[in-house]
């Protein structure tokens, strides 16, 4: 009798309807994105994923791994979706399949495959793009048009660097770091840094990705935890460098509403694999990335520093996971019995 | 009294409605019964009948052996007609001849009595776990009892057998809580149920209002829980009712609390008022293939196809049949399965219904297990470690604090049976803790051995002894028994006394580990307690033999 499976009374939603869901929930912050950067969003996250399942199969082909089922869970899907969205618009195709295969091959198939990798996968590849291409990498031209010129030779890689330059704009975020000691914020902001309507669309983009947050949270699909205490940790930290000093370090709400913050917050601090998993465990974690995301940003060499602050904390994980362990009913502390473990 | 909260829990689709809506019937006699030896924690019962012989209703078929066992009796009237390793088979004549038992007053009757009568009765736990109810009413022998509780809460989805019972017997299940109340020395009965179940709780109500100022009832406070899977696990009742938390491998006897189930309560009341031996039980037949679902008394040991038949099955739909709730009870392998004394729910199920679980996928360490686990263990580490046979990190991690609830299984968006990992994960240690203990349990054998020939050595002698003194024989001194010195009187009687106390002390480390583990054998522990009894015989043999021999001494 024991051997045999219990009935199963209703379903809990599988993991392939849990990441679904999620690449479900991209759709308005990826239709609001391309709105304000034209179709190279969009091309960003088809090749994106198209990799990512071209990837995953090949390698499940080589590990002899059943192909059709794994690929249903659709979580290299959601992977090449993530690290296509996470992109400057219109990247090169083989750009994206750099980042990609780190990604889902080293980053996660090498590991063992889903449930296995210690690390994001999608962070993986983009910090290693970002390491790797920093021309392409920061190339985030400002607001343009639903189709813009050099779509089609940007995707094909076709253009040479030289004009890549021409196109290059600023993230509020780059453009507020690199303001330059002696200017003051009041006098950055004053002399109109960036062109007509950069940060609005950043903002509206950020709330996008709020609204796909919500509804994921909602539907019980992501827990609250990463989410809040990865955000109230920024916040509460950007507002003590504000305190300290308004003239050279941004607002909360600027931290809150430009670079990868709402989206990282929900979509890629969330990934339960490489997150820790006790609910403890999950709010110090969250914890962790955001304070780390305003360290970079503010003291740091980089802009932006989603991907760097949640692989820095996946780095932790295992220790988080040993000291967040609750305390078993009945039992006086929450340690593991070393006693019994003695071999 | 406010109500407490324990941690996790689920909220599963109840599906009771299909079986409460029906009053309480009962199903028709059958014709033949299979009675199992092993309906109970412990060691299976002796049969202590033969082939062809007649039987009543109540008649004792199968005596208990050793402590934790129980006795097994013909649920109908009839001749035995076969008698295998496992089971007692009767055939009924169809008259239902009982042979009841006296009926005694639970209210002036010796507290020895009743307890007698619940062990004769074959009485145990009804509600799932079958442990032996005279062992458990003696439980404050060693533990001071205050408060009885009445765990009422029936959280798994379907079943409403106590539910049920409640409604048609609330007065005889509250009187039952009195007498085990009394033995046990509870000054308090908590009822705790589940809030779906306002009929049970009108009909508790209605009792409570109308006997007010009745000194008896004056102690019986009713108790409403919201209703959340698992609340009525023994821990979560008594964390929600009383907010005392059980020690980990302990027993709510340890914090002053004994639980116990409804149709226990309602049965002991029957034996000890009735004089009726355990021989049927509330039943919940449910399910999609089932054209009249409800509740049913059922004689113990009638088969689950001829049940079915009665409520009306309709096998080209039949999936499969579940023993017990979804949540933990497990499909039926054959229909020609009998119901035993544990046996409160059969769900006959559709394909639709309870579909088989989907394939299994990897972890993605989602912490949801973690989120709903009663016991506030890691579910997802537990997994981990099962799969790895890591056994020293499963039990480091405590996986003996898991009930087996199933809400880690329930909320798996990877389908993964962390339950079923778990299960066969504590057979495999308690596998091993007894291949560890076999030197052991050898050793307290060869002890056993060793005090039963001792003891019949004592008991000869004793005996030659009485002889001897009856005949008052002059020349006493030239047999060899006299030549030596009498033995110390006052030394004997010390012995004894020490004897009669490592008997109680292995009674009680017996019930103890029976109750705390009730799927382990303890059969070294039986043996043990076999020891002592040995022992004991012995030492009344040789304390008589000396008496005998002062006296004839003292005679010439």
């Amino acid at each position: 009798m024991s051997m045999m499976h219990a009935p199963q009374l209703g379903k809990a939603p599988s993991t392939a309807h849990v990441m679904r869901w999620v690449i479900a929930a991209t759709l308005p912050g990826l239709a609001v994105m391309t709105l304000y950067f034209g179709l190279g969003v969009l091309s960003n996250v088809l090749i994106a994923a198209l990799w990512a399942v071209a990837a995953e199969a090949l390698v499940l082909r080589l590990r002899h791994r059943p192909v059709w089922p794994t690929l249903n869970d659709s979580s290299a899907l959601l992977t090449g979706v993530l690290l296509g969205a996470s992109l400057p618009p219109a990247c090169p195709w083989w750009l994206i399949g750099v980042g990609v295969i780190a990604a889902v091959v080293v980053a996660k198939q090498l590991y063992g495959g889903l449930g296995h990798n210690p690390f994001n996968p999608a962070m993986v590849g983009y910090a290693l793009l970002l390491v790797s291409f920093p021309t392409h990498m920061t190339l985030w031209a400002p607001p343009q048009p639903l189709w813009p010129d050099s779509l089609w030779p940007q995707i094909m890689g076709a253009l040479p660097t030289s004009a890549l330059d021409g196109l290059s704009g600023a993230t509020p975020l780059d453009a507020f770091k690199h303001k330059g000691e002696a200017v003051m914020a009041s006098e950055f902001w004053a002399s109109s840094p960036l062109p007509e309507g950069t940060l609005a669309a950043w903002r509206n983009i950020a709330l996008a990705w709020l609204a796909g947050g919500v509804v994921l949270i909602a539907k019980r699909l992501i827990s609250w935890h990463i989410p809040v205490a990865m955000l109230g940790s920024m916040m509460l930290l950007s507002a003590l460098f504000y305190a300290s000093d308004t003239s050279h370090f941004a607002s909360p709400l600027f931290h809150l509403l430009t670079g990868a913050t709402l989206f990282g917050a929900f979509f890629i601090a969330t990934d339960p694999v490489s997150a820790a998993t006790s609910r403890r465990g999950k709010l110090l974690y969250g914890a962790g990335i955001g304070v780390l995301v305003i360290l970079i940003r503010n003291l740091g060499g980089y802009p932006d520093a989603v991907a760097f602050a949640v692989l820095l904390m996946n780095l932790c994980v295992p220790l988080l996971d040993m000291v967040s362990v609750p305390r078993p009913v009945g039992q006086a502390t929450a340690r593991p019995d070393e006693r019994k473990s003695a071999p | 009294m406010p109500a407490y909260e324990f941690p996790g829990g689920i909220y599963p689709p109840e599906r009771k409605e299909r079986s409460n809506q029906a009053p309480l019937r009962t199903a028709p006699l059958p014709d033949v019964v299979t009675l199992m030896l092993s309906q109970h924690t412990g060691k299976a019962a002796l049969p202590c009948v033969n082939v062809g012989d007649a039987v009543n209703t109540g008649t004792l078929v199968a005596h208990r052996d050793g402590m934790v066992s129980a006795n097994v009796h013909a649920s109908i009237s009839g001749t035995v007609i076969e008698i295998t390793d496992s089971a007692i088979v009767v055939q009924g004549d169809g008259e239902d001849r009982w042979a009841t038992l006296p009926p005694l007053d639970w209210q002036t009757a010796e507290r020895d009595a009743l307890l007698e009568r619940l062990d004769e009765s074959g009485l145990i736990g009804l509600g799932g776990a079958g442990f032996p109810t005279y062992i458990k009413a003696q439980v404050n022998e060693h533990h001071a009892i205050d408060t009885l509780v009445v765990n009422a809460a029936e959280c798994e989805p379907y079943i409403t057998a106590d539910d049920l019972t409640l409604r048609h017997y609330a007065a005889d299940v509250l009187e039952g809580a009195q007498l085990l109340a009394r033995l046990c020395g509870a000054a308090h009965i908590i009822v705790g149920i589940e809030d779906n179940k306002p009929e049970a709780i009108q009909a508790l109500q209605a009792l409570l209002t109308v006997s007010a100022d009745s000194e008896l009832l004056a102690s019986v406070t009713l108790k409403m829980i919201e209703t959340r899977y698992p609340s009525g696990g023994e821990r979560q009742l008594i964390k929600k009712l009383l907010n005392r938390e059980v020690p980990s491998g302990g027993l709510p006897a340890d914090i002053g609390v004994l639980c116990h189930n409804p149709g226990t309560l309602l049965a002991a009341l029957q034996a000890v008022r009735d004089g009726q031996q355990l021989v049927a039980r509330v039943v919940t037949l449910t399910g999609d293939a089932i054209t009249q679902p409800g509740n049913y008394w059922v004689r113990v040991g009638t088969s689950v196809d001829t049940l079915l038949e009665h409520v009306g099955v309709a096998r080209e739909q039949l999936h499969q049949v579940v023993v017990g709730g979804p949540m933990m009870g497990a499909p039926l392998t054959s229909l020609e399965a009998p119901v035993t004394k544990t046996t409160n729910c059969l769900i006959a199920a559709t394909k639709e219904e309870l579909p088989p679980a989907p394939a299994e996928a990897p972890c993605i360490r989602c912490g949801a297990c973690e989120s709903v686990c009663p016991a506030q263990l890691l579910p997802q580490q537990l997994h981990w470690y099962a799969r790895a046979e890591n056994d020293a990190a499963l039990e480091a991690h405590h996986l003996f604090d898991c009930i087996e609830c199933g809400a880690c299984s329930f909320v798996c968006p990877s389908a993964i049976p962390l339950v079923q990992d778990y299960r066969s994960s504590k057979q495999r240690i308690r596998h091993k803790r007894i291949e560890t203990a076999k030197a052991e349990h050898a050793k307290h054998r060869f002890e056993f051995r060793q005090a039963r020939l001792a003891r019949e050595e004592a008991e000869k002698k004793a005996r030659r002894q009485a002889r001897l003194a009856q005949q008052q024989s002059a020349s006493s001194d030239a047999t060899g028994i006299q030549t030596a010195p009498a033995a110390d009187l006052r030394s004997l009687r010390i012995a004894q006394t020490a004897a009669k106390a490592a008997v109680r002390k292995a009674e009680k480390v017996l019930a103890r580990a029976a109750a705390q583990d009730p799927q382990q054998h303890h059969d070294d522990l039986e043996t043990q307690l076999a020891t002592a009894q040995e022992n004991l015989k012995a030492a009344e043999a040789r304390l008589a033999e000396a008496r005998a021999a002062s006296e004839q001494k003292e005679a010439p």
